[in-house]
């Protein structure tokens, strides 16, 4: 029999471009081998270590944890860590090599090392280090490793069967000899199984940017850097059994396990006198006092009672109060925020001012934010004004400091379309290929050899096969972090001894080797300060209100439950309607017809996935309409499903559900849902599957509701929303519809300036607010502020919605940059064009793109006249001669209608004149093609041929490969549904066309008007249809 | 010529060159929109776009990643510089078939001008002129349009013109006038800049160009825009600008009988070669390569190509060579014509210098001492090794052509241990028998004896994307003390000699 080994230099694909197996891989086919441990030491870091060790900890495997570190000469060494002291060493140890370097590159120095030594095993060896180089090795450096890591220091003799390793094994035996040091066995693994050798010979052509035909010597010799059979290294190290049993040693030493990490949560500053419990119930009760103006109803009480009790058992009084300091400080200094997600389900929370919505008087789940049984860390998430959302994240950092406080990572992993690029890089084709089947590809749709050979590469060429195996094996590989779009991670102790912290690619961000998974799956807590335009919006437009109106407002003084809102809602008038602007929440509106907050609450959440593959919405809206009789599958489900009329919209009642229905305990319901959310990762949702079904058969549940609860479950992994999440989330839409309804300039005002955001153009926006009568006026040079700006209306309209009329802002010109605005607004008044150019010193560029845009007719107004006039002039700014030279403008072609809405589209994504389709009306009336206000009126199964501009294209995962499409006329928009088959025929057209026309049947229900299309075409126009951008597959 | 005859001016336009060239490589392209890129990356600029990618607003410089987002079925390929020159040249020597004077545009690839004055009169007519042009470029898989006109300017701009036949013979100047008046600027290869700015304007004809203010030109786009004023006005001298004819550096012999005699045929050849290098001496050049043909009875050719070790024209070393090359020529028939060849280049005063001091390694005696090498034993037989990145041993060589020996540069190393003999292809050895007998596995030569010592394995694998090669290298010592370099071959199940230390 073989003695085993444990293999003790192995790199996973986080080892960026050079591994070629996942972590997890590598721990499953070491217990396949019949490996009792294996380590992992990736290059500089240790950013997948979780994954292994959450595998190992599964299948009962021992995992070394340790890096492969480069330093400062070029050269490397891997370090093991032999218990938490040491583990923390080198956490601390990546993280000066990573600070000191560039993005995704690490140095250290040998004396960092050696001051790092303690709690450390080193392994000196492979043809990168310095004890195996022909140089001679320097005292200076010997020694005081040798010194530092007494026997820990080992010879690492590294065999691949190359014929240079003959040589420099000779020097590391007989450096090793004359050092005093043991050696030990060892293959450097990048790879799990031999069959991934191609896609490392691929990563390293990525990393280095060549093809694998001018690799040369970068790429690996051969395919013996696989994770080796014990059998295949007691071979290979035949004559030095000695060292193959010392790796065994080696494991032996290094106790360390990821679970010991012991988080503290970092304590906040207190008032003397102050435990952090006792400063969290007054701090709760102080807000509760001012939420129910003194008069707390003994429910509340009652309820924070527990809250606090549970969160002082569990300790958790410094991460709310964390969050208290975070949203005073946002108060403060008027960045308006609001807690989401699960944590309003907390009466803490909301009397803390972190959430806005009351959880006693929703009755909303408290356990599905914090309970005892799991006594997981809470995930408070915080929504910031996205403007402002910057100076929260530097406070943070101020607060805490730069090794208590990182951001957590975002891992970017390849898909297919970033596979096909460098893969074909890497095989050598033309790139220009490669990035035309790149574009043409969905991001959902796979590459297979179908798709290959519809691209053009030949079926029987090598390459074909290769590109196509490589593409898929390579998905969902790591390719470099990047950053989380708002979580922090805090502690007491420097974060960079759970962690190496790195440099983010932004300025003045740090961030942790860890994605949020990985921060879960250990119970770190982790701070999320997300950014919402929704909320930047919702502000400007109070700063308007105050200074236009003199109406002073704040989320909490919106009146609540306005007719008028409501009625808008259910109109389906809601573009720019946080949440429910959508093509598909707009259909659902007149639907369900929203009476109150809580209508919105379920508008919010029905329209997702979730409910949508679960079958859930039909049977909610027959039932709300009285078409279908509230009935409960069991009496028992009665409490759980009331809410929504028996048929569960929330993850809280699928929780509840499995509880009840199928016997789940608390905390088994909490797995559930973890692995609700992971199910698409891991495919962990499966197991649930009988246990659930059965278990709701035999409590006497029909076994078609008891599968539909499941594919509700299965939805929700992803997109299914908690009720306090949608609740939360409904209170922004109820604040941003009472704008709307109310103050509709203002609204469009702020939306305008609070772009990008949202789910529509701003072209759409303003024909939406030219449609409602609502004065938009175009960008002036005159007049304009860089953001767009509120005016007094024309008197002489006809039926003003608003006092106030909206000009557009100079920040809507392309090319024209934030400091060319402020010249131009600081230099104002112009008398004519000379004295704008002259003064505000703008480039060429610059006023081209003012005059293109008609931002110059106050003073030409002719656009191409202006533009002939400013290109002479900025050419002549700085002549020598102060004598005007006489200029002739020749006689240049005016722009008609069509002309000038496409230019003003062209220049400024947008246009206030009108809308591109309304020049060209007359031409598509004589086609005999209806506006889109004609085609919401006409009735169901009418055929009809129509015409519009395509502003949005969507393909929901959920609908099975039907794409809907909203068209838009100057009118309004028409939904057009494409069924796969008309879309797989019609593609191209379909998703590259900007003025589409559509044949197909109406299907018209309850308001609710589409437009099901049997065929696509381009409209005949003379000269050249408009362009638009549109918001395609989001 | 008649002092009556009205000059006439023709522009042939082969629109998009490359592209027609790109097109004549990858023909199954022809049909969907395609472009010429400067360079093979999303972010090349395209250079060249076909008339359906032109319809699609694919334009010259847009980059190809902006391209392909109007387009997303648009094929892109980089066409190479001389590939261009090369099509160029190509067309010259068709076009000089048809007008004694030609003129290449140099800033338009696809744009010829030819001198079409009096030729109405040999080919009956202009039009049938024209149509034998494009129908000779039409053999060539080249397509065009020719203006016949009167002023460079404006037959190059009618030749531009939309529609119409792909002849256009414009009976006055007043019509070549008019008609180039209509020709849109996008079709002119303005600069990009330029051609988008007075698009912007609504000025997109040569016509509305014209009405433009010259002095407001000058200031808004420059000289450039203003010669064009100009040339379009017929204010700037234009005249054709033809190459000049070719030089005669080439001579042909007609053998009286079939010659199959090697120093008469050398004989002949120094008749060829002597006024040759006169012409070369008189315009200040020495000979740098030759080119023979020996046209055999039955019409059947041989070419041979020969270089001296510097460019010279000194007739005896030249003749040398060619002696050298005849003797080593097999003749299957008799050479019934002669023909000579030369190139020059332009003389160092080093190759005129009278006195030269020899070095003593003369590297010039060596250079012409490899001359005589090629001369006799062809061109490939002058070569070195040089040295490559690779795994595979013979990826870590290769054999290149030597044009010239440099002076040598010797690295100082330690001496060597071994050297190591690599055979240009492994030589196949016989495998190693199942039952070893006495004398165990004898590889390779029964001199050297039985392997007595492996040492190895080193593992070689790779090339998994063209051909997959797994190659287990031993050093294998023989009874003799040979060391045998050898391998077993995964893939074939093979053992090799790749080579020998020594």
């Amino acid at each position: 029999m073989t003695s085993s080994y444990v293999p003790l230099w192995v790199k996973s694909n986080f080892s960026f471009l050079e591994g070629a197996s996942h972590p997890d891989e590598y721990v499953e086919e070491a217990q396949n081998l019949g490996l009792r441990a294996v380590a992992l030491t990736d290059r500089d870091g240790v950013p997948g270590v979780v994954r292994a060790w959450e595998r190992a900890r599964t299948l009962g495997m021992k995992l070394l944890t340790g890096s492969e570190l480069t330093l400062m000469d070029g050269s490397s060494i891997v370090l093991l860590a032999m218990d938490r002291p040491g583990y923390a060493n080198l956490c601390r140890l990546v993280t000066a090599g990573r600070l000191r370097s560039p993005k995704g590159q690490c140095r250290v120095h040998w004396a960092e090392v050696v001051a790092h030594a303690p709690g450390l095993v080193a392994l000196w060896g492979g043809n990168q280090s310095l004890l195996s180089r022909p140089e001679p090795l320097a005292d200076g450096l010997t020694g005081p490793l040798r010194e530092a890591f007494g026997d820990r220091l080992y010879a690492l003799l590294a065999r691949h069967r190359t014929p240079q390793e003959s040589a420099s094994e000779a020097r590391v035996v007989s450096r090793a000899k004359a050092l005093g040091l043991q050696t030990v066995a060892g293959v450097e693994v990048l790879y799990h199984t031999p069959t991934r050798r191609p896609l490392q010979d691929v990563l390293t052509c990525i990393r280095h940017g060549v093809s694998l035909r001018t690799a040369g010597t970068l790429t690996r010799p051969n395919h013996l850097h696989a994770l080796p059979t014990p059998e295949a290294m007691h071979e290979r190290f035949s004559d030095q059994l000695g060292a193959l049993e010392r790796t065994v040693e080696v494991a032996a030493r290094c106790t360390f396990d990821l679970s010991e990490i012991r988080y503290r949560y970092p304590s906040e500053r207190l008032p003397d006198g102050q435990t952090s419990s006792s400063w969290l119930r007054r701090l709760t009760y102080e807000g509760a006092a001012e939420r129910y103006a003194g008069h707390v109803p003994p429910e509340v009480r009652a309820q924070l009672d527990r809250e606090l009790a549970l969160i002082e058992h569990l300790d958790y009084g410094g991460y709310f109060l964390t969050m208290w300091e975070i949203v005073r400080f946002c108060r403060e200094l008027g960045i308006l925020c609001q807690g989401r997600g699960s944590a309003a389900n907390s009466a803490v929370c909301y009397c803390l001012g972190i959430t806005a919505i009351d959880p006693v008087r929703m009755g909303l789940l408290f356990e599905r934010f914090l309970s005892l049984e799991r006594a997981e860390p809470p995930d408070i998430d915080l929504d910031i004004m996205h403007a402002r959302r910057e100076e929260v994240i530097q406070h943070v950092y101020s607060k805490y400091g730069r090794m208590h406080a990182a951001m957590v990572a975002n891992v970017i992993r390849y898909r297919f379309r970033s596979a096909v690029r460098d893969v074909g890089k890497a095989l050598g084709l033309p790139e220009t290929m490669l990035d035309r089947i790149a574009r043409g590809l969905d991001y959902r749709e796979s590459f297979d050899e179908a798709r290959a050979t519809a691209e053009g590469l030949e079926e029987t060429s090598p390459t074909h096969r290769h590109l196509v195996r490589l593409v898929n094996e390579i998905q969902d590989f790591p390719r470099h972090l990047s950053i989380h779009p708002g979580g922090f991670l805090l502690g007491h102790e420097p974060v960079h001894d759970l962690v190496p912290i790195e440099n983010a690619t932004m300025a003045d961000r740090t961030v942790v080797q860890w994605d949020k998974y990985d921060v879960e799956a250990l119970g770190l807590f982790k701070v999320d300060l997300l950014g919402l335009g929704a909320l930047t919006q919702i502000d400007e437009c109070f700063e308007l209100l105050s200074r236009h109106r003199g109406v002073e407002l704040t989320m909490a003084t919106i009146p609540a439950e306005d007719p008028e809102t409501y009625a808008l809602c259910q109109r389906g008038d809601t573009v720019g309607v946080f949440q429910i602007e959508s093509r598909a929440q707009m259909a659902m509106l007149p639907r369900l017809k929203p009476r109150t907050f809580y209508d919105l609450v379920i508008e919010v959440s029905i329209v997702r996935p979730g409910p949508i593959t679960g079958g859930m919405v039909h049977p909610y809206l027959r039932r709300r309409n009285g078409e279908e009789p509230v009935v409960y599958p069991h009496e028992s489900l009665r409490p759980v499903l009331e809410k929504t009329l028996g048929v569960p919209l929330f993850q809280e009642q699928v929780m509840r559900l499995a509880v009840v229905a199928a016997d789940y305990t608390p905390g088994e319901a909490d797995q559930l849902r973890r692995d609700m959310a992971a199910w698409r990762r891991s495919g962990r949702i499966e197991k649930h599957h009988e246990r659930i079904v059965s278990r709701m058969q035999a409590k006497g549940i029909a076994r078609e509701f008891a599968e539909r609860v499941f594919e509700q479950i299965r939805g929700f992994g992803e997109y299914g929303f908690p009720e306090s999440h949608a609740a939360s989330f409904a209170l922004i839409a109820y604040a941003t519809a009472w704008l709307r309804t109310h103050y509709p300039a203002e609204f469009l005002c702020s939306l305008l300036n609070a772009q990008p955001m949202g789910f529509y153009s701003p072209a759409t926006l303003v024909e939406d607010a030219r449609r409602n009568d609502i004065e938009v006026r175009p960008i002036d040079v005159r007049t304009s502020a860089w953001a767009c700006t509120l005016e007094p209306a024309s008197p002489a309209r006809a039926r003003p919605r608003s006092p106030l009329a909206v000009r557009m802002g100079l920040r809507y010109v392309k090319s024209l940059s934030a400091s060319d605005g402020a010249r131009i607004v600081e230099r104002r008044p112009f008398d004519d064009l000379e004295a704008l150019v002259r003064k505000t010193e703008l480039n060429e560029g610059a006023l081209n793109a003012l005059a293109e845009a008609g931002a110059l007719e106050g003073f030409e107004s002719a656009r191409r006249g202006a533009l002939w006039a400013v290109r002479g002039l900025s050419r002549s700014r700085g002549a020598t001669l102060a004598v005007p030279m006489a200029d002739a403008t020749p006689e240049l072609e005016a722009l008609d209608a069509l002309e000038e809405v496409m230019w003003d589209y062209s220049r400024t994504s947008h246009s206030t004149r009108g809308h591109p389709l309304e020049a060209l009306r007359p031409a598509l009336r004589a086609q005999r093609l209806p506006e889109a206000r004609e085609v919401q009126r006409m009735p169901d199964g009418r055929r009809v041929k129509y015409a519009g501009l395509v502003i949005c294209r969507q393909r929901p995962g959920t609908a099975s490969g039907v794409v809907f499409m909203t068209l838009e006329d100057e009118t309004g928009f028409v939904n057009v549904v494409l069924w796969s088959r008309v879309f797989e025929q019609q593609a191209i057209l379909a998703k590259s066309a900007s003025l589409l026309g559509v044949s197909g049947r109406i299907q018209s229900e309850q308001g609710v008007v589409h437009l099901v299309a049997e065929q696509l075409w381009v409209p005949r126009l003379d000269g050249s249809a408009p362009r638009v951008a549109s918001r395609d597959f989001h | 010529m008649d002092e009556e005859t009205t000059q006439r001016c023709a522009c042939l336009d082969l629109p998009a060159l490359p592209l027609q060239l790109l097109l004549r490589t990858e023909p199954d392209w022809v049909g969907g929109p395609v472009v010429v890129v400067d360079e093979d990356r999303p972010q090349g600029r395209v250079l060249w776009s076909n008339a359906l990618a032109w319809s699609l607003r694919v334009l010259p410089g847009m980059r190809y990643a902006t391209a392909l987002s109007l387009v997303s079925e648009l094929r892109a390929g980089v066409v190479a510089h001389e590939m261009i020159l090369r099509a160029q040249e190509e067309v010259v020597a068709c076009l000089r078939t048809f007008s004694p004077r030609v003129e290449p545009s140099s800033t338009h690839p696809g744009t010829f001008f030819l001198d079409a004055t009096g030729l109405e009169r040999l080919f009956a007519g202009l039009s049938p002129w024209g149509l034998g042009v494009l129908e000779a470029l039409r053999g060539r898989a080249l397509q065009g349009h020719l203006a016949v006109g009167f002023t460079r300017f404006g037959s190059f701009v009618c030749s531009r013109a939309e529609g119409g036949p792909p002849v256009r013979v414009l009976e006055c100047a007043d019509a070549e006038t008019k008609l180039a008046g209509t020709v849109g600027l996008e079709r002119l290869d303005l600069v990009p800049e330029m051609r988008d700015a007075l698009h912007r304007l609504g000025i997109r004809t040569l016509g509305e160009f014209l009405a433009l203010p010259p002095e407001g030109l000058q200031r808004r786009f420059g000289t450039e825009a203003v010669k064009l004023h100009r040339l379009a006005r017929g204010d700037l001298h234009d005249p054709l600008q033809p190459l000049p004819p070719p030089p005669v550096t080439a001579r042909r012999l007609l053998c009286e009988q079939p010659e199959s005699d090697s120093n008469r045929l050398l004989f002949l050849t120094k008749r060829l070669l002597d006024p040759l290098l006169e012409l070369l001496a008189e315009r200040h050049e020495a000979l740098q390569e030759m080119r023979m043909t020996l046209v055999l009875e039955g019409r059947s050719r041989q070419l041979h190509r020969l270089r001296p070790a510097e460019p010279t024209l000194v007739a005896s070393l030249l003749l040398d060579l060619l002696r050298l090359r005849l003797e080593g020529v097999a003749l299957e028939a008799g050479v019934v014509e002669l023909q000579l060849a030369v190139r020059g280049v332009r003389a160092e005063p080093e190759q005129i210098r009278l006195f030269r001091e020899g070095p003593k390694r003369d590297l010039a005696a060596a250079n012409r001492a490899l001359a005589r090498v090629r001369a006799e034993l062809g061109d490939e037989t002058v070569g070195h090794m040089v040295v490559r990145e690779g795994h595979l041993p013979e990826a870590t060589f290769a054999f290149e052509r030597l044009e010239r020996l440099d002076k040598a540069r010797p690295v100082a190393e330690a001496p060597l241990r071994f050297v190591r003999r690599v055979l240009e292809k492994p030589r196949r050895l016989p495998p190693v028998p199942r039952h070893l007998r006495d004398d165990g596995w004898i590889p390779f030569d029964v001199a050297a004896g039985s392997v007595v010592k492996l040492h190895g394995p080193y593992v070689v694998s790779g090339g998994w994307w063209q051909k997959e090669q797994q190659r287990e290298y031993h050093y294998a010592q023989t009874r003799r003390g040979d060391l045998l370099w050898i391998y077993f071959d995964r893939v074939e199940r093979r053992w090799f000699l790749q080579g020998w230390l020594e």
